[in-house]
């Protein structure tokens, strides 16, 4: 009821599933023109040369503004002078796409202004969402559709499917972007697939639904997680066989590598815990837990998990806590409870660093934290049921 | 003919009454889990409140705000703009208005939730009864129409009866499932307007 008539102040309402491309896009005169000549301003003789991200970043900017204005020239012009001198600035525009899983849409966030730029209508039930790792198309699992669809991140449309088995909810992708590994929720199997040719290379037989997936830092390792044997697998990427399955709490949902491969993080959405396993000897070396004064021990559900990469600090997603927990890695202590919004699912982090963006299934929208400061800045109304989150590399 | 959809129709709807997904609330008819309560904690993470209690009711300005903005007809977009509003203009006592007006907020929108769901238990109750009384009456009917000499009138009388029952059962049942939502978007303007005020007190 008020997802549809509650926004950010300084958000224009994002438009409605089904419109046609560009519409709705710019309902306030160019954001992207107005904030780029107000940066003009500012620039000074001193800035640093561009780096590669933010030029594929300007480059694409300007595309989609050819593509959405073609007709308009003076603004056209102002804008690849705007577009331009934004290569220079220090600028942190990202793009994150969140997944909406009960209005089938994914919502485009652009993180200059923190507002929903565009909404992009997908399959049913839209969850694991996933730039690739050359930045140029977004797959986003659609689970009731029973397929992993593509979006081109220029266009921001819909333009091919990957072969998934039934059911797909999370997946991961090795380092190189070559290979994808599905969790098919309904036949306990993960499909790999070849990302370069789209084509299914084959299946993995897994534990009973096959829930959390990820992928160790050199590659060699896939984790997965299953609810119903309550254990973390984990699969040999070459031989595509299990060699280890490691017993955790009730209902893992997600699994993280630290950075240095050292520690595998894993969730526990009923047992209320983070299991953490030593990936070489497959054994559970400790614990966080988690305790908040008020809230029942079965509202503290952790799903989702992000982790600085220096592996100084985690966040973990507390679902129907709607807090997200600070943790400091080292010594596997809460520091911290921050309120984001309502049954807090999964995170992402932008590229600097600067910012974690959570979705928040029940309020529908997604928080902004400043990292450094532990500190939650913003809300931004998306779909409904925000589910999965990922910000262009 | 028209007896046996009637019939069919009797036994679905028994069926869809009856099925409770939570042993502990036998009569909750939602899909959506039964929270009975919004826990403080879960909503609010500012200064404690013990200090507040029932005060926000001494204040004739705040019990009308708490008023307005707990109405599901007030636009969540109006009741944050009045909450900034009023805060704004609080000057010293904006940490106090703010926890005052949050606790206010807080009974009263779970007090609202509670009555919205006690209202779906009673028509969850009334529906099971209803379901009883359509498949007893069909029962009947069959038995009129099989008897001889048959009854016409009796069996025109009952078979007219009997469409009007489903037909306000199935309404009923389209209601339930519209009203299962409303203690949702309750605990959604709880949230919203509760993280707003944090915000403005920090």
């Amino acid at each position: 009821m008020n997802a549809s008539c509650r926004h950010d102040v300084a958000a224009p309402p994002p438009p409605l599933a089904g419109e046609g491309r560009g519409e709705g896009v710019f309902t306030k005169k160019t954001p992207q023109e107005e904030r780029a000549l107000s940066r003009i301003a500012s620039l000074d003789a001193m800035r640093p040369p561009p780096q590669a991200g933010e030029v594929k970043q300007a480059s694409q900017q300007f595309q989609r503004i050819a593509e959405q204005r073609p007709l308009r020239k003076l603004t056209l012009r102002l804008s690849l002078f705007a577009t331009l001198t934004l290569v220079a600035a220090p600028a942190h525009a990202f793009i994150a796409y969140v997944s909406n899983e009960k209005s089938n849409t994914v919502s485009v966030i652009d993180t200059d202004n923190w507002t929903v730029t565009k909404t992009i209508k997908v399959g049913q039930r839209p969850r694991g969402i996933e730039f690739t790792r050359d930045g140029k198309f977004v797959m986003v699992a659609v689970g009731d559709d029973d397929t992993i669809q593509v979006i081109d991140a220029k266009t921001q449309s819909v333009v091919d499917s990957l072969p998934s088995g039934p059911d797909p909810e999370l997946f991961a992708q090795d380092a190189a972007g070559k290979i994808l590994y599905v969790a098919n929720e309904n036949d306990n199997t993960v499909t790999v697939i070849d990302l370069e040719k789209r084509a299914r290379l084959g299946d993995i037989q897994v534990g009973v639904e096959p829930e959390g997936m990820t992928i160790s830092p050199d590659g060699k390792t896939l984790i997965n997680t299953s609810e119903t044997t309550n254990m973390a697998h984990f699969i040999d990427t070459s031989s595509r066989q299990i060699v280890a399955n490691v017993l955790v709490d009730a209902r893992p949902r997600f699994a993280e590598f630290k950075h240095d491969s050292s520690e595998v993080w894993v969730s526990s959405e009923i047992g209320g815990t983070v299991s953490i396993i030593d990936p070489r000897k497959h054994e559970v070396i400790g614990k966080v837990t988690f305790e908040i004064p008020g809230l029942r021990k079965e509202a503290i559900q952790p799903v989702g998990i992000g982790m600085t990469k220096d592996d100084r600090t985690a966040f973990v997603a507390l679902g129907p806590a709607n807090r997200i927990a600070v943790v400091d890695v080292a010594s596997r202590k809460v520091t911290k409870y921050l309120l984001v919004g309502q049954r807090v699912w999964h995170m992402a982090f932008t590229p600097d660093e600067k910012y974690l963006l959570t979705t928040n299934g029940v309020s529908n929208d997604v928080s902004v934290i400043d990292v450094a400061a532990q500190k939650v800045i913003k809300t931004i109304q998306v779909g409904e049921l925000p589910w999965g989150i990922t910000i262009a590399p | 003919m028209k007896v046996w959809l009637l019939a069919a129709m009797a036994i679905a709807l028994s069926g869809t009454a009856a099925r409770a997904a939570d042993p502990r609330y036998p009569d909750w008819p939602c899909t959506q889990a039964k929270v009975p309560e919004i826990s403080l904690a879960a909503v609010w993470a500012g200064p404690p409140l013990d200090d507040v209690q029932n005060k926000w009711k001494d204040d004739a300005r705040i019990g009308a705000l708490v008023a307005k903005l707990s109405a599901r007809k007030t636009p969540l977009e109006e009741a944050e703009k009045s909450v900034k509003e009023f805060l704004a203009t609080s000057g010293s006592d904006k940490a106090s208005n703010a926890k005052l007006l949050f606790a206010g907020l807080f009974d009263t929108l779970n007090a609202q939730r509670s009555q919205v769901m006690n209202g779906l238990e009673r028509v969850s109750r009334k529906q099971r009864e209803a379901a009883d009384k359509i498949r007893e009456e069909t029962l009947q009917l069959q038995a009129l129409q099989g008897a001889t000499p048959r009854d016409e009138a009796k069996v025109e009388a009952l078979s007219n009866e009997l469409i009007w029952k489903t037909r306000i059962f199935e309404d009923r049942h389209k209601v339930v499932r519209f009203v299962c939502e409303v203690p949702t978007t309750i605990d959604q303007r709880l949230f919203a307007l509760g993280r707003l005020i944090q915000q403005e007190m920090e």
